[in-house]
């Protein structure tokens, strides 16, 4: 085969790839956001952008939404201050470094459901070690699941505790590319401890908190399965975002169309926020 | 300004010494280079009168202070890293400032310190850009502005020219010589280059292994090497060093012999060794005393550099240019007797002559 024939069947085998896993679904989704439909059997009756009006009129979206937002930038604050701190620690020297590393990554290898499982009983209402922290230290008992509040905290906190880890691997690459001269020009210059974190450290890992504030963000928007695990979306939708929404909406309620319309304009939301994104914190750079 | 006092200043990393005990004081003004091969703690000293390696013991003063145990920030030292230590996200302006105004210095006086050095340094034009859009040769002037800026009372180098090209190592070498007379601060400055420590320094400081060898004016240095280290360390190409016995009042190494000065304090049959620059050996066709073979012939222009042997002992020697010289030549040499140096060849002591 000459290298013309190979470079196109291999270009050609990704693209069919990329056609019918990923362009197809997404083409096939959205167009379902145009009919309606009783069930994934039942005849499409097209309906324009009926579904679009009548979702965007309905206040169940706008607190999803709401919810999707606060869930995702209470995650990745929590994540990047405590990432950064982790990272700060372990980029330090000290004795088992290398094993105290291997084991904080170790939550990110767990499957979600076990995280769930094991926050779950942590909060169980009985033998729950934080719920008998909470007693002991004389406080009244945290509602986790039935509380709006703390079943957001819940679903903020196991989150968390779920991506750390990726965020703070991050986080300790970046700061292994910082050379050991600029702190040592910054204590020469004067700069105090947070001075230094100020000036050097942070600037330092701008381009690594860029790309991973933008990856958690999307991830964290479309996460699914920690909140449908945890609360389901209760109590009474306070935790529902627009990912548990859209499947409630389609395979709960058979509304195929809504359900796809909520996705699509989740998806929409989604590519309009990583533009302005990309338009504040370019990732390349360079002046001219 | 100040003068710099190191008192038995000692580094050690656990049971490994780095620097074993250096007593040394670098008058007011005064430009001293450490000089060293990698490993022999002269980046150490200097980390340590910055304040970036503790003192494991021994005093450090800068002017009448104690700065042994204090922060680098309380020692007024300004430092010139090796790769620069640019802030690579402030603009060259706001790098010559940040030391200026993390000291709380007044605004105005901020702009007038960077506006000196800047044009002293020929740095107006870069004052707006970043580190990376500078070639080398600018960045290390932006390094070298900073610690202008700062007015501190020691400057420290360390390896400041050891990421240039040889062109322009020699013009910032010239640089640095310039503005240090012209500013009239103490400045420590470490090399591993012996040539930019002979055109550098007021002193070399010269380390092996932790320990000065030898502390003295380039010339005095190279004159009279303290050791064998420093014989074979100072000068280029490096000094011919014959290692021999005394026999009857001679030195001799195989075939090679010589007459020892006389008054030289060495006991028979002790192992000594010889040692004579490349060039210092004359060549005389008519009254030589040694004959000598060419093997390598190195033309460098203004001289010429003949490798070889005398005798069955390996000799390098340099002359003005010889155009004549050729593989296989032979010569008649001369050994100037105020031109050799002897060496304890066990302790690697010099051993003094009368001249």
């Amino acid at each position: 085969m000459s290298s013309k024939a190979t470079f196109a069947s291999f270009l050609i085998i990704g693209l069919l790839i990329t056609l019918v896993l990923i362009a197809a679904p997404v083409v096939y989704a959205i167009s379902l956001s145009f009919y309606t439909m009783d069930s994934f059997v039942a005849d499409p009756d097209w309906i324009g952008l009926a579904n679009y009006t009548r979702v965007l009129s309905t206040s169940a979206f706008w607190n999803a939404l709401g919810n999707g937002l606060v869930y995702s930038i209470s995650t990745i604050a929590l994540q990047v201050i405590i990432g950064i701190g982790i990272a700060l620690v372990l980029n330090q020297t000290f004795r088992g470094r290398n094993l105290v590393r291997g084991l904080s990554i170790l939550p990110y290898l767990l499957p979600t459901v076990v995280i769930v499982l094991t926050f779950k009983w942590m909060v169980d209402g009985s033998i729950g070690i934080l719920t008998r922290a909470i007693a002991a230290l004389g406080l009244p008992p945290i509602h986790w699941f039935e509380s709006p509040q703390a079943a957001m905290a819940s679903s903020v906190m196991v989150s968390v505790w779920l991506w750390t880890p990726f965020v703070t691997t991050a986080f300790l690459a970046g700061l292994q590319t910082v050379p050991a001269s600029l702190y040592e020009a910054a204590k020469v210059d004067g700069t105090n401890a947070i001075q230094r974190f100020y000036h050097i450290t942070l600037p330092m890992l701008k381009p690594v908190l860029t790309v991973v504030v933008l990856l958690r963000a999307v991830w964290t928007f479309n996460k699914f399965d920690v909140i449908w695990l945890l609360t389901g979306g209760g109590p009474v939708g306070s935790t529902e975002h627009l990912a548990i929404l859209s499947y409630t909406t389609a395979f709960t309620k058979f509304d195929i169309g809504g359900g796809a319309t909520i996705a699509t304009l989740s998806f929409l939301f989604l590519a309009i926020s990583v533009f302005i994104y990309f338009r504040i914190f370019p990732l390349d750079e360079e002046e001219s | 300004m100040a003068q710099v006092k190191l008192s038995a200043v000692r580094k050690a990393y656990g049971a490994v010494v780095a620097v074993h005990g250096v007593d040394l004081v670098i008058d007011d003004g005064e430009l001293v280079v450490f000089l060293g091969p990698s490993g022999c703690g002269k980046s150490t000293t200097l980390r340590m009168i910055a304040g970036l390696e503790t003192i494991t013991s021994g005093t450090l003063h800068i002017g009448d202070r104690d700065v042994t145990t204090l922060e680098p920030k309380d020692r007024n030292i300004a430092m010139v890293f090796q790769n620069y230590a640019l802030y690579p996200h402030k603009t060259i302006r706001e790098n010559l400032a940040f030391g200026l105004r993390m000291h709380k210095m007044d605004r105005a006086e901020i702009d007038k310190r960077v506006s000196e050095a800047s044009s002293v340094l020929g740095l107006d034009e870069l004052l707006d850009r970043k580190p990376r859009q500078l070639s080398g040769g600018q960045m290390q002037r932006v390094a070298l502005g900073r610690a202008l800026v700062r007015e501190p009372e020691v400057f420290l180098l360390d390896e400041p020219l050891s990421n240039l090209d040889a062109k322009l190592r020699v013009k910032m070498r010239e640089e640095i010589a310039r503005l240090q007379k012209q500013v009239g601060t103490s400045m420590v400055y470490v090399t591993h280059d012996q040539v930019e420590a002979m055109t550098l320094a007021d002193r070399i400081v010269i380390m092996k292994d932790g320990h000065v060898q030898q502390v003295g004016a380039p010339l005095e240095v190279y004159d009279r090497p303290a050791n064998l280290f420093v014989a074979g360390f100072i000068g280029s190409p490096e000094m011919n060093l014959v290692e021999g016995r005394v026999v009857q009042g001679r030195f001799e190494a195989d075939e090679f012999s010589i007459d020892l000065p006389k008054g030289m304090a060495a006991e028979e049959n002790s192992a000594i060794s010889l040692g004579i620059r490349p060039e210092h050996i004359e060549i005389d066709e008519t009254a030589g005393d040694i004959a000598f073979t060419a093997d390598i012939i190195e033309q460098l222009g203004a001289q010429t550099l003949c490798a070889g042997s005398a005798q069955g002992v390996g000799l390098r020697v340099m002359t003005t240019r010889r155009d004549d010289v050729h593989r296989g030549s032979g010569f008649s040499l001369r050994f100037p007797a105020n031109r050799l140096h002897f060496f304890n060849t066990e302790t690697g002591n010099r051993i003094s002559t009368e001249h």
